[in-house]
């Protein structure tokens, strides 16, 4: 999978959960960047993309993104040892 | 005076530790949060907290280093956290406990499907975001055979003198209350702090997950003078 396509299906994700598109996403997006990323609609979006991509995030992993480039590059390198 | 010995909450206090959490989230009420928007019996919501405070991370409400606890003959009695938020660039204490939650919540439930996406809109007009760099305060509790012994305000002014050695420069203390829990209310209001924002539901459901519809963030603002009293 393209980095281009992860970044795609996390933003769907995203749009799914918070119920609006009203946001950007790129590399430096952030959560309170986009209106209701809020801790409970985090623990949702993290759960759902954990699910669609099939992978398990380590809490070490979780704790060190700081933005959506950062979530794409996990999944990435997720992705790549599966 | 009893001779209630205040200190450090450490690892071996961690079960002692998850029932306060759970008498303080529940707030006088029936309502655990955890039971109702996550599915999680009472024993269940023990053992994730368990699980989560082992995990050791700091600067949140589910850390073991934000903890007071106090004693009396060699048993714990009462606790509280505080921490700095966002202390040294650290993430929002707000995404340490999603994290921590959603990341244990799979380690020990792993079947366990929780449909968080209707409750999400019962309790979004209920969470506050938290001021970086104030002090944070969190999950007051002393168990009810030692209420009515100032033990509150002690934790508080230790908590305060704790801080003061650790960031100096702190000007603001915050703490969320649900607007029903009055005997809360009342101690911070005796400890300087003042309700600055109401938070409120205007969904009926909301009650039937959280203790109240309606939540408080009280303030205190800090000179020099009254980092310590």
């Amino acid at each position: 999978m393209t980095r281009e396509q992860i970044k795609l299906a996390i933003t769907n994700i995203i749009v799914s959960i918070l119920k609006h598109d009203n946001f950007e996403v790129n590399d430096e997006t952030t959560a309170s960047d986009i209106e209701g990323w809020n801790s409970l609609t985090h623990m949702m979006i993290i759960n759902e993309i954990e699910v669609n991509f099939k992978v398990t995030f380590k809490l070490k992993e979780l704790n060190k993104l700081n933005c959506i480039g950062d979530l794409i590059s996990l999944v990435q390198l997720k992705l790549e040892k599966s | 005076m009893e001779n209630y010995i205040i200190r450090n909450a450490t690892e071996s206090d961690v079960s002692f530790l998850s029932e306060l959490i759970i008498e303080a989230e529940k707030s006088n009420t029936d309502k655990l949060s955890f039971s109702t928007l996550l599915h999680l019996t009472e024993t269940e919501t023990k053992n994730l907290i368990i699980s989560i405070l082992k995990e050791d991370i700091d600067c949140c409400e589910f850390s073991i280093s934000s903890f007071l606890v106090a004693e009396i003959n060699g048993e714990a009695i009462a606790g509280f956290a505080a921490w700095i938020e966002s202390f040294e660039n650290e993430k929002p204490s707000s995404f340490l406990k999603a994290n921590l939650i959603s990341f244990t919540l799979n380690k020990l439930f792993h079947n366990h499907k929780v449909n968080l996406f209707q409750k999400s809109d019962l309790i979004k007009d209920l969470i506050i975001q938290r001021d970086p760099l104030a002090l944070q305060f969190e999950y007051l509790y002393v168990s009810e055979k030692h209420r009515g012994k100032q033990l509150s305000s002690k934790l508080i002014k230790t908590i305060e003198e704790k801080y003061k050695l650790i960031y100096p420069n702190f000007k603001k203390a915050q703490v969320q209350v649900f607007a029903n829990n009055i005997g809360a209310i009342n101690i911070y209001k005796k400890n300087g702090f003042e309700i600055v924002k109401s938070y409120k539901s205007n969904n009926i459901e909301t009650i039937n997950y959280v203790p109240f519809n309606e939540k408080f963030l009280m303030e205190k603002n800090y000179t020099d003078d009254k980092r310590t009293n």
